[in-house]
């Protein structure tokens, strides 16, 4: 990166930070809340964007993941007396590395279309559990608990209003980003590209690619859960439609809107896709759908890179 | 404090005061005491309030899976609020109603309802089909302290372990409905029966609290056989089921009742056995589907679309017809109306009672509302259709009146109607300090 564009990059990260920090104070209670949902949700898909985007593995199981994390951290606050925050996060990331690696043992022994499939079916598989287990998960009606408090032992204890809870998600959105982005510049990012472009020759040149994409599907879960935890802080409530299939149908969506392999794409991609959805809700009501999905094929025929990759192309010239 | 004819901090000379000027001020101090007195006072806010209409919103699942049920729950509503306005209105001001779709999702319907708190600042709420998003939405309209008259979710734990100050079911549970049923199961169809029920909350709450009525009167429930909802073909579930028993007792709806109701005849098991179940097994518009093979299957529901004794009133008559018309815009097969059509239409109605009796202008006389609706009775009329029924203070749960039939020739037949004082289960909530 040439030092003229180390420098832009670094200045339009912290303006577009510091707009998003400044936002709460300025927007209406609404929207306040809906900007901290965009965030958490650009969260998810920036997490399978490392599947998708950067190792060439489209995953349908990324409801599992964040499903998995908001229950975690539903068990976490509803276990523990007062709710504790840290706890939540402890037990949403724990559970979604746990089901991110026990899924990554079977599908990783699979290409394309198989590995897909085979991380639908696993998410499947995970819904309907949490959907009949409703002695530990509520079943279909789900869990509610109340908010922990935003505290450190000894140092200071704040209630999450809805600005503190905003600020907390732009700074746990805004560091993800940042680690993703360095692991995806490093040398075993390196190799996930190098798995993208061509998985035989990865292999002969003497990588385990096994190993690599279990690795992948395991960091891409753990961010996936960490979107989980802060979703279930924001709305105390864990359900299990956030598990099932069309959860990750609608992250890849927002991948293929924003950008692939950019980690900021699936952001853009997911606030563009849940703005237009809410403002053609207003006005069509029950018809919405139709209108969002011709722009979505508008976007995937005239766009094939995406709303980023059109910004790019259309600033350079 | 500086006094008239002072000069102010600026150094600006105050002209000094004249008799003329004295009275001028007198006057516009007069007429400002009593332009605050009027507009400041209650009076008032209640003339500008009846200058605007009571914004009511209306949550349902209009796109995704729960459409069917949404789309019917809508009619529902939309018939009370038409026939409130062209009556004119409530306390003289009208309704204006506020439409909502959650996508059959729990995260969408709860980003509707804050915008329709936070945005559209409806003073109430009327509807919600599916349980999740009603019990993911019920701690908004806490936050927010907005009554919420919930119109279809059946789920026990909205108005018990869950329940909520400001939300309210004017309709029945199943606890409620099992205690209405189990003297007729055990009495006059069999002491031993066998549950087949939807394998997820509902369903299983439905089984725990049918099977526990069974018990009381002293029969006894031999088995169950939980079937995940959806599935097309239940007949592995279907064909283990054998033994000694008298009647098989479904718990399913929708799309799952149609398919277990043919699947179980074509079995033989409504042969061999009496079959009973609860009313959301064959709902009217899952008749057409079920065609004669529900023959012989003996239901309990809130609201059966006939004719017959005690529906027979002209109340009743003039209700079924404008359903009837305005479900047939919806789907020109023509389907009766069915309980989501009635509970959504008389839960627009109990919210008006409460309003006229508390005198309810704004989201500021929420706890005079919600004093107004706990311990509310409803007199069966053109409000009530359906019949009598109470909301209860202590849990905001209603109990009404419930009708026990029998399908015969592709409809409903009432047998027995069990008055709303039979249905009472004793309140199990604690709300919130």
């Amino acid at each position: 990166m040439s030092r003229r564009r180390f420098f832009v990059y670094w200045v339009g990260f912290a303006v577009i930070v510091a707009l998003l920090a400044v936002a709460p104070l300025v927007l209406p209670e609404f929207w306040r809340r809906f900007l901290t949902e965009i965030l958490i949700w650009g969260l998810l898909a920036m997490s399978s964007d490392i599947l998708i985007g950067y190792t060439g593995m489209v995953s349908f199981g990324h409801s599992a993941f964040f499903g998995l994390g908001m229950y975690g951290a539903a068990a976490a606050l509803l276990g523990s007396s007062p709710p504790n925050l840290w706890l939540a996060l402890l037990y949403g990331l724990a559970s979604a590395a746990a089901v991110a690696a026990f899924v990554a043992y079977f599908s990783t022994r699979l290409r394309d279309i198989y590995f897909a499939i085979t991380t639908l079916i696993f998410s499947q598989i995970f819904y309907v559990v949490i959907f009949t287990s409703t002695a530990w998960t509520g079943g279909e009606n789900g869990l509610n608990f109340s908010r922990p408090r935003f505290a450190i032992p000894y140092l200071f204890s704040l209630r999450f209003t809805p600005a503190v809870l905003h600020w907390f998600v732009l700074a746990i959105v805004a560091l993800s980003y940042l680690l993703l982005r360095r692991i995806t510049h490093s040398p075993f990012g390196m190799v996930l590209q190098s798995i993208r472009e061509n998985e035989a020759r990865t292999r002969a040149i003497g990588y385990a690619v096994e190993r690599y994409k279990i690795v992948a599907v395991m960091l891409s879960g753990v961010f996936a859960g960490l979107a989980g935890v802060l979703y279930a802080l924001q709305n105390q409530f864990a359900a299990p439609d956030f598990v099932f299939f069309v959860v990750s149908g609608e992250v890849v969506i927002y991948n293929v809107v924003g950008g692939i392999g950019t980690l900021v794409g699936p952001v853009v991609g997911a606030a563009f896709f849940l703005l237009l959805r809410e403002a053609f809700s207003r006005f069509f009501t029950e018809f919405y759908l139709i209108p969002l999905g011709v722009i979505f094929i508008a976007i995937v025929i005239f766009m094939p890179r995406g709303l980023l990759g059109f910004a790019r192309r259309w600033l350079n010239g | 404090m500086t006094n008239i004819g002072d000069t102010t901090s600026a150094g600006v000379a105050r002209p000094e005061p004249t008799r003329r000027r004295l009275v001028g001020w007198g006057a516009a101090g007069a007429s400002l005491a009593f332009g605050g007195a009027i507009f400041g006072s209650p009076l008032w806010r209640v003339a500008i309030a009846q200058a605007k209409p009571y914004k009511i919103g209306s949550v349902h699942s209009l796109t995704g899976p729960g459409a069917p049920v949404g789309k019917t729950a809508l009619i529902g509503v939309q018939m009370a609020v038409d026939r409130i306005n062209n009556a004119g209105g409530i306390n003289g001001r009208k309704i204006e109603l506020v439409v909502e779709d959650d996508e059959t999702k729990p995260d969408v319907g709860r980003r509707k309802v804050e915008k329709l708190l936070v945005e559209d600042q409806i003073d109430a709420q009327v509807g919600g089909e599916i349980s999740s998003i009603c019990l993911a939405c019920m701690p908004v309209y806490d936050d927010h302290q907005v009554v919420n008259m919930i119109g279809v979710c059946l789920d026990t734990t909205i108005t018990t372990s869950k329940c909520n100050r400001y939300s309210f079911r004017p309709y029945d549970y199943a606890p409620a409905q099992a205690v209405a049923f189990a003297p007729y199961l055990v009495g006059k169809l069999g002491k031993k029966w066998h549950i087949i029920y939807a394998d997820y909350a509902w369903g299983q709450s439905t089984r725990d609290a049918y099977a526990e009525q069974i018990k009381k009167n002293g029969g006894d429930v031999v088995g169950g056989t939980g079937i995940p909802i959806g599935t097309a073909d239940m007949t592995p579930f279907l064909s283990k089921i054998s033994g000694e028993f008298d009647g098989l007792f479904g718990i399913f709806f929708g799309a799952d009742g149609v398919t277990l109701g043919n699947q179980a005849f074509d079995l033989g098991l409504t042969k061999k056995y009496k079959w009973a179940g609860d009313g959301a097994m064959c709902e009217s518009t899952n008749l057409p589907g079920l065609g004669h093979k529900i023959d012989g299957f003996t239901g309990i529901n809130r609201y059966v679309p006939v004719m017959d004794a005690p529906l027979d009133t002209p109340y009743h008559k003039a209700f079924f017809e404008e359903a009837v018309a305005r479900l047939k815009k919806m789907d020109p097969s023509g389907p009766l109306p069915d309980r989501y059509v009635q509970s959504n239409y008389e839960a627009v109605n109990a919210l008006k009672l409460g309003i006229e009796k508390s005198g309810f202008q704004g989201r500021d006389d929420t706890p005079k509302l919600i004093a107004a609706l706990e311990g509310l009775e409803m007199k069966e009329g053109p409000d009530f259709p359906q019949g009598d029924k109470t909301l209860r203070k202590e849990d905001h749960q209603a109990f009404v009146r419930e009708f026990i039939y029998e399908v015969k020739d592709g409809g409903y037949h009432i047998k027995d109607v069990v008055p709303k004082e039979k249905t009472i289960v004793p309140p199990a909530c604690t709300f919130s300090a």
